[in-house]
Formats: C-alpha cells, sequence, structure tokens
C-alpha cells in the first residue's frame, strides 16, 4: 500500500537483505532501502532509455547490413 | 514440479548431415538422438529470426510479423528496418515460465538484441552489434562474464575470401560459447536452459561447396573437405562436456531452425523483373548494383524485388507507395500473373525448376507487420534470390554477393532425449509445434 509521502514496501530475502547491509557499511548509504532505490532507479533508467530509442544507431545498422550481405541474407 | 529441459540448438543444422553422414563420429549426439530423430518443418520463409521466434513463441510469422532479417519501411522502395527482439510481441516461452515462477537461461537465442528483461539470464544472440552493446540480463551479468572470458563473440568474421580465417574465429567463438553455458548452467538455478549455435550456420554457408560432392563446385581432397565434419565434432565434444554441468535427470532436446542444401546459383530477380517489363530499370555498367543506386523509373514500375535465401516481391501499388502505378482493383490480377510467371521460370538450360511463389495470406492466419506481396522460393530453395541488378545474365552460379555454398532446406532436426525415458519424438513436426513439445516435456501441458 503507497503511503503519503509516496513511499511503498517492497519485500526481498532476509539474507540478501543481510547481504546489502554488509556491503553498504561505511558507504554513504544510510539504509538498505536507500541502496535498493539507488540501485533499482539505475536499471529502470536504462530500460526505460533502451525501451525508448531504436534498437540500432546509424552505425551499427550499416554494419549489421554489411554481415547480413556478407552472409546471403540481402 | 516441472523437468528440467535444456534445449541445444543449432542454427542450420541439417538432418542429412547430423542424423546421416557424421553421426558415427558424433558419440553425444548419438546418445541424444538415440530415442528418436524427428524432422521438423521449418516456417515459411525458412530464415533464422522468423525461425527461431516461431519456435519460441508457437506463432506463425504472420502473426509476428517477422518475415526475415529485414522488412521494408512503409512508404519507401528501398528502406527497409532490421528484425530485433523488440518485434516480437508475443509472450516467448521463457516469458511464459517466468510467470509460473520457473527459471531460464537463454543465450544466443534470435532475436534478442536488445535484451529484454526475464526471471534468469540472458546473453542476446548475433544481432546485437558488438561486445560494447548491452548485451545480457541482468545488465550486471556483462561485467561478470567478461572478467571470466573476455568479450563476447557474437558471431565468426565472415569474409568469404579468407577461409582460414573463418575457421579459426569459428573454432574460438563455439568455445568460448561453451565456456560460458557451463559456467551459467552450473552457477545459476535454472529450470529451462536454451542456447542457439550460430556456428553451424557458418559452417554450412563458408564450406559446404568443399564437402558436398553434389556441389557444382566441389573438388575431391580439397583442403576444405572435412571443416564441416571436424565441426560438428568440436560441437559434440563440447556438448558433452557441458553435459557434465547439467543435472542428470534434465531432459535435452536438439533442434535447428532448418536445413541446408548445396547452392545451385542465384537467380538476380530484378534483372528478370525488367526483361519481363516489371521493372523500369535503365541501362546500368556495374555488375552487383544495388537497387538504391540503380537508374529506376518507379512512375513506371510494377514490382520490385528483395534478394535473399528467398525472394520478396512487393507490388508497386497505387495508394500504398510513394510513386504507385497499380490500381488496387488490379491488384489481385497482377500478383496471379506474376505468380504464374515467376512459377514458370526455367533454369539456365531450360531445365524445369520446382518454384513456389506463396501470397503472405495463403501461408498464415494472420499477416502483420510489413509483410511482401508475393514470396518466392527459386527452385525450391536451392537458386537463392539476388536483388542486384546489372549482371549479364541473371541466372549467376556463383553468387552476387556472400557465399555461395550452401542455401536452406525445409526440413531441420529436432529430438528429446528424456534421461527417464517417458518423452520422445519422431516423424515430421511443424515449427509452431515445437513450443508445445517444450511444454510438454516439462510437464506444464495436460
Amino acid at each position: 500500500m503507497a503511503s503519503e509521502k509516496g513511499y511503498t514496501t517492497v519485500s526481498i530475502p532476509v539474507t540478501l537483505h543481510r547481504r546489502i547491509r554488509k556491503i553498504i557499511e561505511g558507504t554513504g548509504f544510510t539504509s538498505v532501502s536507500s541502496f535498493v532505490t539507488y540501485v533499482l532507479r539505475e536499471v529502470v533508467a536504462a530500460y526505460e532509455e533502451e525501451k525508448a530509442k531504436e534498437p540500432f544507431t546509424e552505425e551499427e545498422k550499416k554494419a549489421i547490413i554489411e554481415k547480413l550481405k556478407s552472409l546471403g541474407y540481402l | 514440479m516441472a523437468r528440467r529441459l535444456m534445449v541445444v540448438g543449432l542454427d542450420c543444422a541439417a538432418p542429412r548431415l547430423l542424423y546421416e553422414e557424421l553421426l558415427d563420429e558424433l558419440p553425444t549426439f548419438q546418445e541424444l538422438l538415440s530415442q528418436g530423430k524427428a524432422y521438423m518443418r521449418s516456417s515459411h520463409p525458412p530464415i533464422t529470426i522468423p525461425a527461431w521466434a516461431v519456435m519460441t513463441t508457437g506463432k506463425t510469422p504472420g502473426e509476428l510479423g517477422l518475415y526475415g532479417f529485414r522488412h521494408r519501411k512503409p512508404g519507401s522502395y528501398t528502406d527497409f528496418y532490421i528484425a530485433n527482439s523488440k518485434l516480437v510481441r508475443e509472450p516467448r516461452i521463457w516469458d511464459e515460465l517466468g510467470r509460473r515462477g520457473l527459471r531460464s537461461i537463454v543465450v544466443g537465442v534470435p532475436p534478442s538484441y536488445p535484451p529484454r528483461p526475464l526471471r534468469g539470464a540472458m546473453i542476446s544472440d548475433f544481432i546485437t552489434p558488438g561486445p560494447e552493446a548491452s548485451y545480457t540480463f541482468p545488465p550486471a551479468l556483462k561485467a561478470e562474464l567478461e572478467r571470466r572470458f573476455g568479450p563476447y563473440i557474437f558471431d565468426v568474421p565472415f569474409r568469404i575470401e579468407d577461409r582460414d580465417r573463418i575457421v579459426r574465429g569459428l573454432w574460438e567463438m563455439t568455445e568460448q560459447h561453451f565456456r560460458v553455458l557451463e559456467y551459467l548452467a552450473s552457477t545459476r538455478k535454472w529450470d529451462f536452459l536454451m542456447f542457439v549455435e550460430i556456428g553451424v550456420d557458418r559452417v554450412h554457408h563458408a564450406f559446404w561447396g568443399y564437402m558436398d560432392p553434389q556441389h557444382h563446385k566441389y573438388t575431391p581432397g580439397n583442403k576444405y573437405e572435412n571443416v564441416i565434419r571436424d565441426y560438428y565434432r568440436l560441437v559434440d565434444e563440447k556438448l558433452s562436456s557441458l553435459l557434465k554441468a547439467v543435472p542428470r535427470d534434465t531432459v535435452v532436446m536438439v533442434v535447428s531452425d532448418h536445413g541446408a542444401k548445396a547452392m545451385k546459383g542465384a537467380f538476380a530477380v530484378n534483372q528478370w523483373l525488367a526483361e519481363q517489363g516489371y521493372l523500369a530499370l535503365g541501362p546500368v555498367d556495374k555488375p552487383g548494383t544495388d537497387l538504391k543506386q540503380a537508374p529506376i523509373d518507379w512512375g513506371r514500375t510494377t514490382a520490385w524485388g528483395w534478394g535473399g535465401y528467398y525472394a520478396r516481391i512487393f507490388i508497386n501499388l497505387k495508394g500504398r507507395e510513394p510513386r504507385g502505378t497499380v490500381d488496387p482493383r488490379d491488384y489481385e490480377d497482377v500478383r496471379d500473373t506474376l505468380a504464374r510467371e515467376l512459377t514458370s521460370i526455367r533454369g539456365p538450360h531450360g531445365e524445369r525448376w520446382d518454384t513456389k511463389v506463396y501470397k503472405p495470406e495463403q501461408l498464415y492466419p494472420q499477416v502483420r507487420g510489413d509483410p511482401p506481396d508475393l514470396m518466392v522460393y527459386f527452385d525450391d530453395l536451392s537458386w537463392r534470390s539476388a536483388g542486384t541488378v546489372g549482371w549479364p545474365t541473371p541466372y549467376l552460379r556463383e553468387n552476387d554477393r556472400g557465399p555461395d555454398d550452401a542455401v536452406h532446406d525445409w526440413l531441420g532436426v529436432l529430438s528429446v532425449y528424456d534421461p527417464q525415458g517417458s518423452y520422445s519424438v519422431d516423424g515430421i513436426v511443424d515449427i509452431t509445434e515445437v513450443r508445445g513439445i517444450m511444454e510438454e516435456v516439462m510437464g506444464l501441458r495436460g
């Protein structure tokens, strides 16, 4: 259930929680939640970006076309 | 509880080689094929990208809107877009398994670039632009693999003028692929592992003519005569080692997306269309000129074609094409007449060809995406289609570009090895049924 502040709860395995707590010791992350939010934002943004753009740049497209030509597909 | 399944995808593996000519030398495959050797009837068209997409979704190319490696951009005569994972809008088997809480490892299954989230791990296919791209799910898997195995090798450098390099590249790539597979199979929890080795396709396309006495350029005792055999032996050996890293009760399916046979030549389809008056082509000096560079009067053109292992024919339809000439009322007549004429094309010596011509709607329950108006298999695929022009004759004994050794064939391989002996396949199985077999083997159906 989302709270008024705009936060909600996600369950993760206790062991994973413990492992995260260990790796953030002495870092700027003050809680497992802040670390998980940070990491997930990165991952999600990467996929959103992927989703929005064409999968191949013009240069990549040229290279793939050359390859497909040499393989007889075009 | 689902049975664990490993799918060994051998792109282009031909029954003639795997089941007959080479099997005596392949002890691992002998065991894996011991419970039955079925023939897998490929998709229309029998081309890598649509075929694997069909196999993993259970849908036809028409329903998927996938007709090859590239598709025409609507409203353009020569521009196209390249097939990629985003174009597959139907759930693939690993999506369904994920929904049931099962984990998958998917490596190199076309089309899988860009990689999409799944419950498990994925390395994208050979259409990945290169190791600098983001090619894994989860994204961090890439660094984990590269630390151990170096940059991932997606394909072999394919320059037909340097066959030694292709051989080196094939061995290096395949050895790395199997090291990665062993690593993933033994460090991840999984219920379903599917990989496609593209090297089998490449070795056929580059070396078939050196191996097959039926091929027009074959000479006995040539330097590359045993490359294909040696490559299958390499795969057999690597597979044996991979099987040791896999739990013993795993069911193993061996499957290819299409077969292969000797290429007889390439037929320059646009040159033929020009000769028949369908394509208004001006003088071309240079043999092998792309249609994009050729002088074409589109305002007087009725149809044009694309090259590849099959020919795609497009009608210059009014209202659909920028300079359309064919009235929609005449569209069916033009297609029918052209289909008849294409079917009656004879070979370079006047010999009868077994050419098949289809309208997409004859083949599929639904036709999505950007299909051609006609699909043509010259001499039942033995002659591939060349899209280029400027040749002295439409019959090209050597290819217009690319390899001239093997073309695709309709029947691929399919077998299921069940260590508990409760499942096997034989006969001829349509490619659209393969996904169902995978689910059945895992105990997820009925």
